[in-house]
């Protein structure tokens, strides 16, 4: 029997509430008895293992003091190792990793790339969900595509000159896992003036209409042992009139996502809850979703829209399955199981028999 | 001989021993390795109240006495292990971390001390002389710190190499803040008022030093960086000239020179020399010229063609101003004038400027900064006002430990609607050289003036700050530490009165 990591932090906008995520895994982990390995990606890309009790306050100045460097290798023999004695490597016996990153390269695909080639289980998404999910404009063509209302939503660059829907607007990053980086404009000149502007926009944004008469609804969906829905939940904005619900609103609290303001279970009427739990069940098949995936929505006096869906959410959306209830505890351990006996990767050699190779002959005559 | 009294006498010394090394071990990481550091604090700690210096008398007596009755060896040990009185092993406010380099040095001293002590095994007085080892921990600890410092200067260069190639990977703009005070806060705004407007990345809090902007840079500056913010502080003189070495700023600021670690640099001129080579590589200098010094400065660079941005707030000659007019502030750029903000409690007008001229020298549009001013936070814990749930209004000064910030955190207690009592809680200011009890009588004085009741937190700077209180017939009240005193604040203030919390010192200090 290995070690089960709780991974968290990485280079994006989200790392501090990653962190958050990370430590309350962490110590739910450890007040079981189960003594996990704390992994902390630093905003430089650096892993370190660091004392999964940390309070997060150690994490202000960069990695804690008494942080170890480890090294993520890739190949048959991978895996995460640390420095042994007289130099050499001592491999950790990591049976599967809590991914709880937020944002960025740790839920676009790219962790989940690496841990797949160093041959190391994780929970939450496989790399098509992770990335499907984190590219606002390719979720929302899917969702499109199949018939799932959603708000229109369209690439913004520097030389759109029209969308074909009218002002406001909220111009997002294209790739994000939050709220981090959105505006609203009044009009597409002022759009386009903050991609220059907006440091968040550098890798592509999308534009759709703002409408301050839409409410969040939001949903939570795991896959195992079998897809449950959570209750759904109206987040609160704590400042009545801001434009959105903002990051602050989420995350800035003593506990992140998990003790921000909410109505939980959202007063919906019998005919939206239905449609909710249909439209998430629909996205989650068409998203790939794997582990605990929050799913959010804007409702309005004409109907229902999707909005976006977050992989790995904050606090990985423990506070939202009420109904039967789910402790924190066994949503880790069935997200750990899920991971030890369903393979997020499937590499297939068959086809590459030698066939072909034998046919070849020598590549210098096709060179020449 | 009597071996049962040897028994004894070994097991308190080797016990007075441990708890020694593990105190004096916190003190030296605490004072970041420098060599020195640990023998100035042993003879703070056991000057620091009549209890310790008796204590220390009484165990330099019986070392000797035990040279002839050796079970008064005895006595050392239990002194050792129980004083300093108050100077904790594993800290409150300042724990001990059993970082890598942490265990090196005790390792290195923990040996040194074994060899000490079974050499003194061999003599014909092995007790009385392991007592000798025992006092002489501190010592050891310094000592070893000394040993060990060119073996840690050359593990540091691999990360100064490491910091190197990031920053040549991710190639920022390099803006390097440096100044006696005002540094961080001006940091802080930079990145702020750009926060919106580029991907910036400011050093973390207290990294300002060689090896702490090295970490700041592997640990931070994350991929994509577009501007990088560096905070360099200096003990000396060519240390800043050789973090720009390999941390090249494109803009350099100076925001103020005055009387902080002077106990280095001795005088201010050599202050502002050391100060100075910041600006030797940046293509820009932006320097505060409110500061007589740097006004001439920007002279003299000005008189060398070098692009110079001079900010200020009161100075007339300032081409970045932020002026305080009729409660407001007035932002003039080169003449123009761009904006008239609200005023931001906690922020001092000349930190925002240099902040602004910063921006400036960077690019970044004049109009475009200046409507960023309202997000510009003030720095937690400096120069802040609030009022408690007590009623009591609170001026939180804390990180601040400087002459001119502690004045004009006075003039804040001064001004404030305050229908009660005024208090001011500090254990002074430190590392201020020779100026250092002159500074601190100044600041209680002032604070009698003002009719405030003065609560001296520890003993570091006790006496200064007692008779500055005593001179203008003032109020003073000594506690051991900041917890007692917010105590004290709690069960004594109500609404109407206010108190100023100027400074506090780590609990490595008496």
């Amino acid at each position: 029997m290995g070690q089960v990591a709780v991974l968290f932090g990485g280079p994006a906008p989200e790392h501090d509430v990653s962190i958050l995520t990370g430590l309350q895994a962490g110590r739910e982990l450890v007040a079981a008895g189960r003594d996990p390995l704390a992994i902390y990606w630093t905003k430089t890309g650096g892993f370190v293992s660091v004392d999964p009790s940390s309070e997060a306050a150690a994490f202000l100045e960069g990695p804690p003091r008494d942080a170890e460097v480890l090294t993520l290798s890739v190949g048959p023999e991978g895996g995460f190792s640390a420095a042994g004695r007289l130099g050499r490597q001592r491999r950790l016996d990591v049976d599967a990793v809590v991914l709880c990153t937020h944002g960025g390269p740790g839920e676009d695909g790219s962790i989940q790339g690496a841990l797949d080639l160093a041959g190391i289980r994780y929970t939450g998404p496989t790399v098509a969900g992770a990335a499907i999910g984190m590219d606002k404009l390719a979720f929302h063509a899917l969702m499109a595509a199949n018939a799932i209302p959603a708000l229109p939503r369209v690439e913004l660059n520097g030389v759109t000159d029209s969308v074909g829907f009218d002002g406001p607007y909220i111009v997002k990053p294209r790739f994000g896992g939050s709220s981090i980086g959105i505006d609203v404009v009044g009009d597409l000149a002022t759009a386009k003036a903050r991609l220059g502007a907006n440091p968040h926009l550098g890798a592509g944004a999308v534009v759709e209409p703002y409408r301050p008469d839409l409410v969040d609804l939001q949903i939570a969906v795991r896959t195992f042992p079998t897809l449950q829905l959570s209750a759904i939940e109206r987040p609160i904005r704590r400042d009545a009139g801001a434009e959105i619900l903002d990051y602050a609103d989420k995350y800035v609290g003593s506990e992140g996502m998990a003790s921000a303001p909410r109505e939980l279970p959202a007063a919906v009427s019998d005919d939206r809850r239905r449609a909710v739990l249909e439209a998430a069940t629909r996205v989650a098949s068409l998203c790939s979703v794997r582990g605990v995936t929050r799913i959010d929505f804007l409702e309005g006096e004409d109907g229902l829209f999707v909005n976006e869906i977050n992989t790995i959410p904050g606090s990985l959306s423990r506070y939202l399955f009420i109904d039967p209830p789910v402790t924190f505890l066994s949503l880790l351990d069935d997200l750990v199981s899920e991971a030890m006996t369903s393979s997020a990767h499937h590499y297939v050699t068959t086809g590459a028999d030698g066939t072909v190779l034998r046919a070849a002959g020598a590549i210098a005559s096709k060179l020449a | 001989m009597n071996p049962a009294g040897d028994a004894i006498a070994a097991a308190a010394l080797a016990a007075g021993a441990t708890a020694s090394w593990l105190r004096w071990l916190r003190v030296a990481q605490r004072e970041h390795y420098l060599p020195g550091s640990v023998l100035r604090f042993t003879w703070r700690w056991w000057t620091a109240t009549p209890v310790a210096a008796v204590l220390s008398v009484v165990a330099v007596a019986a070392t000797v006495a035990a040279f002839f009755i050796p079970l008064l060896a005895v006595v050392v040990g239990l002194a050792t292990l129980v004083g300093p009185p108050r100077l904790g092993i594993r800290g409150r406010t300042s724990k001990l971390a059993w970082t890598r380099r942490l265990r090196t040095l005790a390792a290195v001293s923990a040996g040194l001390l074994a060899i000490l002590g079974a050499l003194a095994a061999f003599t014909a007085t092995p007790v009385a002389l392991a007592s000798v080892v025992v006092l002489l921990v501190p010592l050891a600890v310094d000592a070893s710190s000394a040993l060990l410092a060119p073996i840690e200067l050359r593990a540091s260069r691999s990360w100064v190499e490491r910091a190197t190639r990031r920053i040549e990977r991710v190639r920022p703009q390099i803006v390097a803040i440096t100044g006696s005070y005002g540094k961080t806060s001006t940091k802080q705004h930079l990145a702020d008022l750009l926060a919106g407007e580029t991907a910036v990345v400011p050093t973390p809090r207290s990294f300002n030093n060689r090896a702490g902007l090295a970490r700041a840079i592997n640990d931070n500056l994350a991929d994509g960086t577009r501007v990088f913010i560096a905070e360099m502080g200096t003990y000396g003189p060519g240390e800043i000239r050789s973090m720009c070495a390999w941390c090249p700023p494109d803009v350099a600021v100076i925001t103020a020179i005055g009387p902080v670690h002077l106990e280095r640099f001795g005088t201010l001129e050599r202050t502002l020399e050391a100060k100075s080579e910041i600006t030797e590589r940046a293509r820009s200098v932006v320097l505060n010229v409110d500061d007589q010094r740097l006004a001439v400065l920007a002279d003299e660079l000005a008189g060398q063609a070098r692009d110079v941005v001079r900010a200020g707030s009161s100075s007339p000659e300032a081409d970045v101003r932020v002026e305080v007019v009729e409660g407001t502030w007035r932002v003039t750029v080169r003449g123009e004038t761009v904006a008239h903000a609200t005023q931001i409690p906690g922020i001092q007008a000349v930190n925002l400027a240099c902040a602004l001229a910063a921006a400036v020298a960077l690019g970044f549009d004049p109009v475009g900064l200046a409507a960023r001013i309202s997000k510009v936070a003030p720095v937690a814990n400096r120069l802040a006002v609030s009022t408690a749930p007590s009623g009591v209004l609170i001026v939180d000064d804390t990180y601040n430990s400087n002459p001119a910030g502690a004045a004009a955190a006075l003039q804040v207690l001064a001004s404030a609607p305050v229908t009660g009592r005024r208090v001011v809680v500090t254990p002074g200011m430190v590392e201020l050289g020779r100026r250092q009890a002159t500074e601190n009588e100044a600041f209680a004085g002032a604070s009698a003036l003002l009719g405030a009741t003065v609560l001296v937190v520890g003993r570091t700077n006790a006496k200064a700050l007692e008779a500055g209180v005593q001179a203008h017939g003032g109020t003073s009240i000594g506690v051991t530490d900041r917890d007692s005193a917010v105590q004290w604040v709690r069960a004594e203030l109500g609404p109407g009165d206010a108190v100023l919390y100027e400074n506090d010192l780590p609990d490595h200090y008496p």
